[in-house]
């Protein structure tokens, strides 16, 4: 794993995430994205330890720390683990788990929030599922660059 | 093992006052203000910018007799302030004079359909505090969420998580929640208002010693009570694009 260039996408996925893509209503979530492929095209330890650090990021342009960072590292690690079972290579598969993902994510983090007594905005849901589904959509294009990035070979339709 | 210690940090962070787990977001927007200012500069000049219509502009000549117009009733407001102050031979300090104002940049702006936020340069070392009003083009856009050293969080008010703002649309007052999306509601108004109306912020006593226009009527209509309205208020500037904004100190020290 390459953790110098690990960082610089993480950073810069939030910086993005933070300027470029706040003001638009329905968006996709690129560290939610990279959650996933890292998820996916990691080992179990290193997995694990992507999923939370992704969350910590989230959580910094977020509205409170720690939901992100729970929920993230949770579904991240659950991801890795079914990984070891069901090999998810193929494009669409991985825009179904995207979506799943985020849809679980986002809900586990509004009842956390909810927990901590932050008040809950009224059309979370309608908000939530937009986010996954773009990022569904979008997702599985961004895993080729991230993989040169991060110089990992990825093969679409083999079992790792 | 690491899954267990990495739960139980994100529970500490969880549970941690707010005001301590604050200091890593706003560290993280102090460090990356200037990538991040550029990355909002480039998705406001990729955005779809409105073009300027033709009844958003005047003519030099109109601009001018509209800023003698200004000045004449800035005159006229003050003679009248002298004259009441004369009266009442009482000395009078207007709501304007009591009022610090601390001008900051805006280093990033969320608006969207569950948050509606700002992140702004300047904080406690400024003589922000938490609920102070805060203005943009001479109109409130919200308040003060957060405060660190130097940077603070402002909540718009069209934030669904806002706390509620007492407004005035006329005579009558009642109370403003942000539903998201740039927009904030008034439930169940007992009169109809004409689309347009000007939604005036109320007097917060320490906080804010004069109405201030907050917004105007975007959509009035029927709750699904009988003869209640749901009246339906947006911003009168344009928050997205705002780089510098005001925050009102009152009965600053210096």
């Amino acid at each position: 794993m390459r953790w110098f260039r690990f960082a610089v996408l993480v950073l810069l996925a939030t910086v993005l995430q933070a300027s470029f893509f706040v003001d638009l209503n329905i968006k996709p979530d690129l560290l939610l994205i990279l959650l996933v492929f890292f998820a996916i095209y990691c080992n179990t330890s290193n997995a694990i330890i992507c999923s939370f650090t992704i969350g910590f990021a989230a959580d910094l342009i977020g509205r409170t720390m720690g939901p992100q960072m729970i929920g993230f590292g949770l579904f991240g690690t659950a991801l890795a683990y079914l990984h070891q079972v069901v090999a998810i290579r193929k494009m669409t598969y991985q825009a179904l788990v995207i979506f799943i993902t985020a849809l679980l994510a986002g809900s586990m983090v509004y009842f956390l929030n909810f927990l901590k007594g932050e008040p809950t905005p009224q059309n979370m849901f309608a908000a939530l599922f937009g986010i996954a589904l773009y990022s569904a959509l979008v997702g599985p294009f961004l895993f080729l660059p991230s993989a040169w990035w991060m110089r990992i070979k990825i093969s679409r339709f083999s079992r790792r | 093992m690491l899954f267990t210690w990495f739960t139980l940090a994100g529970f500490i962070f969880l549970f941690s006052p707010g005001n301590l787990t604050n200091k890593f977001q706003f560290a993280f927007h102090r460090i990356f203000r200037w990538p991040l200012r550029i990355g909002r500069n480039i998705s406001l000049s990729a955005g779809t910018r409105q073009p300027l219509r033709e009844k958003d502009v005047v003519s030099r000549d109109e601009y001018k007799r509209l800023l003698n117009h200004l000045a004449n009733v800035i005159q006229q407001r003050n003679d009248a302030h002298q004259t009441v102050q004369k009266l009442s031979k009482m000395r009078n300090i207007s709501a304007w004079e009591r009022m610090g104002f601390v001008p900051a940049d805006v280093i990033t702006v969320s608006i969207n359909e569950l948050r509606s936020e700002l992140i702004i340069n300047r904080g406690q070392d400024d003589g922000l505090a938490k609920d102070q009003f805060v203005l943009a083009d001479n109109s409130v856009i919200g308040t003060i969420a957060d405060v660190d050293a130097h940077t603070a969080r402002v909540k718009l008010f069209t934030d669904p998580t806002s706390n509620n703002i007492a407004v005035k649309i006329g005579n009558s007052k009642c109370l403003i929640q942000g539903s998201g999306g740039n927009l904030a509601k008034i439930s169940m108004a007992k009169y109809k208002v004409k689309v347009g109306s000007e939604v005036m912020a109320g007097k917060k006593p320490g906080f804010l010693d004069t109405p201030m226009i907050i917004g105007k009527v975007a959509r009035c209509e029927h709750n699904a009570e009988p003869l209640l309205w749901d009246i339906m208020v947006e911003p009168v500037c344009n928050i997205q694009e705002a780089e510098n904004v005001v925050v009102i100190v009152m009965n600053p020290t210096d």
